[in-house]
């Protein structure tokens, strides 16, 4: 269930404050301003907003504005020919438009309220059903702060709270002015680390502890999308013959017979015309590429900000985010061809607490040399590149060529026994027989796999890199760490291959770092280690942290089922 | 199907608590249930079967492909559920969820208890006439984001409920499990 508070220790989602009055809807705000005021009256309520706050007014426009294409549907038929008898039903459907849908926008607009108090953000909203959600404060893991184009015009911004339990945005403000937006994340940002960490002292100025990590000149946003391609340019294409006439666009624009000599080139000459619509699609991939990484990453700004990190870019939508530095996973390293060619790397940053567009991954840096980034990676957090990487067992290349072959058989096989009699014939066989040419490709392909697959356990981490076209580097570090798999099928068992993988927190569901095929006692082996380590870390913590050796369970409290001798006994 | 926590490598991770198998019912249980997928399957070869009875120029002759699903998925549903129950193997440690399974993939799982966020235990109908319930327990990771344990006896489900339950809530380290 997506609730802010899906920890064990926070049982009742639903129930604001565990603390506070039985009856949360009407009361909490009080006892948490009480509690609050007790613990530290001076510091911990400076900020906070008491007072439940509406939007910013021109939200109502802007938001008669999103619904005004609705609307023009709706009168449609009265636009194109009007007089006609037969536009009393759009008609109908304009005046219901009017006399419901504004008044559900102003009366939403009224009905809406946050407020944010040193526990918790509530925001209350709904006309009909009233929902009254409180999101607390230790548990926000994001403030992100968008302003689109429009709201840029009208000075103002979208405020995006994301928490860990939840895969998508918790609570949404939209949309509050400009300064407002900035004195929400503040606040929310100075409770936090209040409640972190209330004995540290040097929390003092904002701004003091805040370091530039990364600042991409415009020059450098472009360089970033000449390595990227798009295919963005098809959607666009598609949209535009979807509302346009390809001939008439023709003849508007270009005359007819200009494009003669085009045409009678690309029937004479098919391997040019194929060439050069390949050519086309490249540049267009290419020029679109650089168009979406400007529109997305300019003006891309990465500061340090005592524990967290802060970022800020975007042409026409300005993207603000922070992410806590604690609350990183996992680094993923990653280049393609044409990048690694040049040196050029990306690093992004696991977290959870996912943004959607995003697939919990946050870029940190889009584009800049490897040591450079290995640099700022090592900001984020420390780690020490392992010097030597362990390749997986040679039998992969085996395992995934029969496999591929199986795969390529699989799809020619019923094509070749079906092929029509009129269909082409190549060298008197069926065309698809000639797709088993494709065969030492695949084995060519296993051989490339293979050898782009290493990895490497060491004491703060576990180091995986793979990729054929996009080479990927995960760093997960010990700390990070949250479940343990070894897995063998029954191919890999035939060859004594194990698969390794260690789950972390919001991993992506394609492109995981898994290590595929490591002989079965180096894998398990490893799978030993790596949780000995992460056993030992936390065993080192519950000392540091109770001043007690060992785990903080006596032997005889530890869990432990019921077998067969104590069957009998009384458990407790 | 090799016995379950054996080998010499895995003696840290695998030491103290005995691998448990889970509750013998179940392999009724999972018979039940897949009977009732198999019959879904049946049904079609069946009616094709029947519908096809006088076609004079049938793909197959009458009985084959029902009778072939018949006997398929009879030999599935009794032997399945053994190999299931025979590769099935958990244990709860002091500080983590051990356990395998896996018929054509052989999976062994460790979950650190101090990363579970929340569990559950639960039943379904069949479940219930056999007093069986299940250990669903629920991580933050993306694969396993919930690990299952079926077939174990209702109240050893809830104490390894309850024990799981304490051990996070007795845990000194006031962090966040993510």
């Amino acid at each position: 269930m997506p609730s802010p508070s899906s920890s064990p220790t926070e049982p009742n989602p639903s129930v604001p404050d565990a603390a506070s009055a039985p009856d949360p809807s009407s009361t909490d705000d009080s006892a948490d301003d009480l509690s609050s005021n007790e613990a530290d009256p001076a510091a911990a309520t400076l900020g906070a907003i008491h007072e439940p706050q509406r939007l910013h007014p021109l939200t109502l426009l802007l938001r008669v504005g999103a619904s005004l294409p609705a609307l023009l549907v709706i009168l449609l038929p009265i636009l194109r020919n009007p007089g006609s008898t037969e536009n009393l039903t759009s008609l109908v459907l304009g005046v219901l438009y009017g006399l419901f849908a504004l008044p559900a926008i102003l009366l939403q607009y009224w009905r809406f309220s946050y407020r944010i108090t040193p526990k918790q953000i509530v925001i209350q909203s709904g006309v009909l059903n009233r929902k009254n959600r409180s999101i607390p404060i230790e548990r926000v893991q994001n403030t992100q702060i968008e302003r689109n184009l429009v709201a840029r015009m009208l000075g103002l911004a979208k405020v995006k709270i994301e928490t860990a339990g939840s895969s998508s945005t918790e609570g949404s403000l939209e949309y509050v002015h400009q300064g407002e937006a900035r004195k929400i994340r503040q606040v929310v940002r100075s409770f936090q680390r209040e409640s972190a960490d209330a004995e540290a002292d040097a929390t003092d100025e904002d701004e003091a502890d805040v370091e530039t990590l990364l600042d991409m000149s415009l020059r450098r946003v472009l360089l970033s999308g000449a390595f990227r391609f798009s295919l963005l340019y098809l959607a666009v294409i598609f949209s535009v013959l979807e509302l346009f006439n390809p001939e008439t666009l023709i003849q508007r624009f270009i005359r007819a017979d200009r494009l003669d000599w085009l045409t009678e080139v690309m029937f004479s000459h098919p391997a040019l015309a194929i060439f050069a619509s390949v050519l086309v699609a490249v540049i267009l991939g290419w020029i679109s590429g650089i168009a979406v990484h400007l529109a997305r990453y300019y003006d891309f700004q990465l500061w340090l900000d005592g524990d967290k990190l802060r970022k800020r870019h975007g042409l026409f939508t300005v993207t603000e985010g922070t992410i806590p530095l604690d609350k990183v996973q996992t680094l993923i390293l990653r280049t393609n061809p044409l990048m690694r060619a040049f040196g050029w790397y990306e690093l992004k940053v696991q977290t959870i607490g996912i943004n959607v567009e995003e697939q919990g991954h946050r870029v940190i840096a889009p584009f800049a040399g490897g040591d450079r980034l290995l640099e700022l990676a090592r900001r984020v957090r420390t780690f020490e590149l392992p010097d030597s990487f362990a390749n997986v067992s040679p039998l992969t290349i085996r395992r995934r060529f029969f496999r591929y072959t199986a795969v390529l058989t699989a799809l020619l096989l019923p094509t070749v026994y079906f092929w029509p009699v009129g269909w082409p014939y190549l060298g008197g066989v069926a065309l698809p027989w000639w797709g088993f040419g494709l065969v030492p490709l695949t084995l060519g392909w296993a051989l490339l796999q293979y050898r782009n697959h290493e990895y490497a356990a060491s004491e703060d981490g576990f180091y995986i890199r793979r990729g054929v076209v996009s080479h990927y580097l995960w760093i997960v570090p010990v700390e990070k760490f949250h479940v343990f798999h070894a897995t063998a099928s029954i191919f890999q068992r035939r060859l004594g291959l194990k698969t390794l993988f260690v789950d972390t927190a919001g991993a992506a569901t394609f492109a995981y770092p898994e290590v595929i095929d490591v002989p079965a006692d180096e894998a398990d082996a490893q799978f030993n280690t790596l949780y000995q380590r992460f056993k030992a870390l936390y065993r080192s913590r519950v000392e540091a942290a109770t001043g007690a050796p060992d785990t903080r369970l006596d032997p005889d409290e530890r869990p432990r089922l019921p077998t067969d001798e104590s069957i009998g006994e009384p458990s407790e | 199907m090799e016995a379950p926590a054996s080998d010499a490598a895995l003696a840290d991770v695998a030491a103290g608590e005995p691998v448990r198998s889970l509750d013998p019912s179940i392999r009724t249980i999972w018979m039940i249930k897949m009977a009732g997928a198999s019959t879904i399957l049946f049904l079609p070869a069946l009616f094709y079967d029947l519908t096809h009875l006088f076609s004079p120029n049938a793909w197959l002759p009458f009985g084959v492909l029902s009778g072939g699903v018949l006997v398929a998925a009879t030999l599935y549903c009794l032997a399945w559920p053994r190999l299931r129950y025979q590769s099935w193997g958990f244990a709860l440690r002091p500080e983590e969820i051990y356990m395998e399974h896996g018929v054509l993939k052989h999976v062994r799982t460790v979950v650190p208890l101090r990363r579970i966020q929340h569990v559950d235990v639960s039943q379904d109908l069949i479940e219930r006439e056999f007093a069986l319930g299940r250990l669903v327990v629920h991580t933050a990771g993306s694969r396993s984001s919930d690990v299952v344990i079926p077939g174990l006896p209702l109240p050893d489900a809830e104490e390894i409920r309850d024990k799981i339950k304490r051990f996070i809530l007795e845990d000194p380290l006031i962090e966040e499990p993510v």
